[in-house]
């Protein structure tokens, strides 16, 4: 029983942690560009449209987390392994995959945008500075925050997995939740302002980004603002969800059917997910939806 | 049928690219066994010098095979080198067991093999008929495995499968807590894997230069080779694993600032601060 109370407790707290990872993920990948939009911006100084949005692209966002969680595990191990305090060992690998992540980010404004000098779209070395500081901020959180969920995992609810290991598949689930549900809340909708909404981004305004604003001209530090009131909760409720409800299912139902109960359960909680995805596309499609002709 | 696009004209032509790339990789791993047979684990960080080497070739290789038009297929190419690349390397060095100088030969006939049926299987069964893709996957094999033997000769200082695979605590082998067991091979694959694809993904545009990319690559390797020479202290001596982090750390800072210079060569404008002005305005 005690066992049970303490697997909740966990379960909840590493919920926690992987809503403030999801959170933090998002808001870091949506100021530095590395979602979807990021073609449109490496497109707009082609269009003739000079901007000051940093162009981070280092992979998809699912490749780059797998990385920096995976490396910061793999520190942290290495660390545990050599009598370091667990909590320590935590800091030392995000600190280490932070740095990493920092270096991508840079190398990868650096390069893009001097391969677009044909353009005359220059290097802002400010824009370098104040962004990649704030991604590396928000980097940290994110890193952090799943870098304990894996060893909570690992040291409390005895998963078989190696950290570095549990670190390849949270990484990957926290970037693919950002990527897949933190990128419609922001991306088009703050990037596009200049098009109608829902209008989508037809050919004849490809790279027409928003590169100005109320003070001064925008860099995408201002999309940190706009990403933490909608895309970052939204990538934090998802992946907080994901961690949560495998933990939970796993140590409820691990005892029943040898095993298989942890299963059963599981495939149902993805039954009611699609039933309640269902309810709300079709609730969302009869309140704004089809785009018709106006009346 | 894809149409073949040039990025930009290259000084070095990429055969002698690959070519000096796979003697950096596998004069360095050769060294790093030297340093295995005559018992010291100081020569560790000549794997980071091959994977670094490996990354040059692998580049140039990414480069040739996008230009044939698959974007974002540029990440997924670094994942499906290091893919096949640890096939090989394992099926390598089980081989230790034979002759510990056959394994990074072997890794790359290994790679070769399996990257030609890949290539083989994508181009032909899948359809993509991209004529250098048979040759590019079966490169970015063997790549990914030298790659991949050079960071864990960082981390364990060997190339055997039971050096990686075994780790001697209180003087009892242990599986649990070796490279291969504690999944720190993991760390390895990533880390090779984005730093294979990233110097071409970051550079790409209309304005890409070989040398720019050439040094992003090398950085790239150096900084990979930072974060595996950290993990070694587990595994290599002390003196071993501050020789490989210093080497890192200084090839990684040169590198980092040389890419720097070059970007700024190769910009349209360097400005801090200034405000930009529309072209059509």
């Amino acid at each position: 029983m005690q066992e049970i109370i303490i697997g909740i407790g966990v379960t909840a707290l590493a919920g926690a942690l992987a809503a403030v990872a999801g959170a933090a993920e998002d808001t870091e990948s949506n100021i530095g560009s590395q979602g979807d939009p990021n073609s449109q911006v490496q497109l707009a100084p082609q269009m003739g449209y000079t901007h000051r949005i940093y162009n981070k692209a280092v992979s998809g966002e699912p490749p780059a987390y797998t990385l920096w969680v995976t490396l910061a595990c793999g520190v942290a191990w290495a660390f545990l392994m050599l009598g370091v305090n667990a909590i320590l060992a935590i800091i030392f690998g995000t600190v280490l995959a932070t740095f990493v992540q920092g270096v991508y980010a840079t190398t990868a404004y650096l390069g893009r945008t001097a391969s677009l000098s044909k353009f005359g779209q220059p290097v802002f070395i400010d824009v370098v500075k104040s962004v990649t500081t704030v991604t590396m901020a928000h980097a940290f959180v994110a890193i952090f925050a799943t870098v304990t969920v894996c060893y909570l995992m690992m040291t409390v609810i005895g998963h078989p997995f190696a950290l570095p290991l549990l670190g390849i598949v949270w990484g990957l689930a926290l970037g693919a939740a950002g990527s897949a549900t933190g990128n419609p809340y922001y991306g088009k909708e703050r990037q596009y302002q200049n098009q109608k909404f829902g209008a989508g981004v037809p050919i004849s305004a490809s790279g027409n980004i928003v590169r100005y604003a109320e003070a001064g001209q925008r860099s995408s530090i201002d999309n940190g603002f706009f990403t933490a009131k909608f895309g970052g909760p939204a990538s934090g409720i998802c992946f907080g969800l994901i961690v949560f409800f495998e933990l939970w299912r796993t140590i409820i139902f691990e005892d029943f059917l040898a095993g298989w109960g942890a299963v059963i359960v599981g495939a149902l909680i993805i039954v009611v997910f699609m039933i309640i995805d269902r309810y709300v596309e079709v609730w969302a499609r009869k309140n704004y939806g089809p785009y018709t002709v106006e009346a | 049928m894809s149409v073949k696009v040039e990025a930009s004209h290259d000084g070095i032509p990429h055969n002698k690219v690959m070519a000096i790339g796979a003697v950096i990789s596998l004069v360095s791993l050769y060294i790093a066994i030297i340093g295995t047979v005559i018992g010291v684990d100081y020569l560790a960080f000549f794997g980071g010098i091959a994977a670094v080497g490996a990354l040059i070739w692998g580049n140039s290789t990414i480069k040739k095979l996008c230009s044939y038009g698959i974007g974002t297929g540029v990440p997924s190419a670094g994942m499906l080198a290091f893919g096949s690349g640890l096939i090989a390397l394992l099926f390598a060095s089980a081989l230790a067991g034979f002759s510990i100088w056959i394994v990074p030969v072997a890794a790359l006939v290994i790679a070769l093999i399996v990257g030609l049926f890949l290539g083989w299987i994508s181009n032909s069964v899948l359809n993509m008929k991209i004529p250098v893709m048979t040759r590019s996957i079966a490169e970015l094999a063997a790549v990914g495995a030298l790659a991949l033997m050079g960071l864990g000769v960082v981390a364990t200082g060997t190339v055997s499968f039971t050096g990686i695979a075994t780790i001697e605590i209180l003087g009892v082998s242990v599986y649990n807590a070796s490279y291969l067991g504690a999944g720190v091979i993991a760390v390895s694959f990533m880390l090779g894997a984005i730093a294979l694809q990233h110097p071409f993904n970051a550079c790409l545009g209309p304005g890409e230069k070989q040398d720019r990319t050439n040094m992003l690559a090398i950085e790239c390797g150096f900084l990979s080779m930072i974060i595996m020479a950290v993990i070694s202290f587990v595994f290599v001596s002390l003196a071993a694993a501050w020789i490989s982090f210093v080497v890192a750390i200084i090839g990684w800072a040169v590198s980092y600032v040389k890419y720097v210079a070059l970007s700024k060569r190769d910009a349209a404008a360097w400005l801090d601060a200034k405000p930009f002005s529309d072209k059509e305005e």
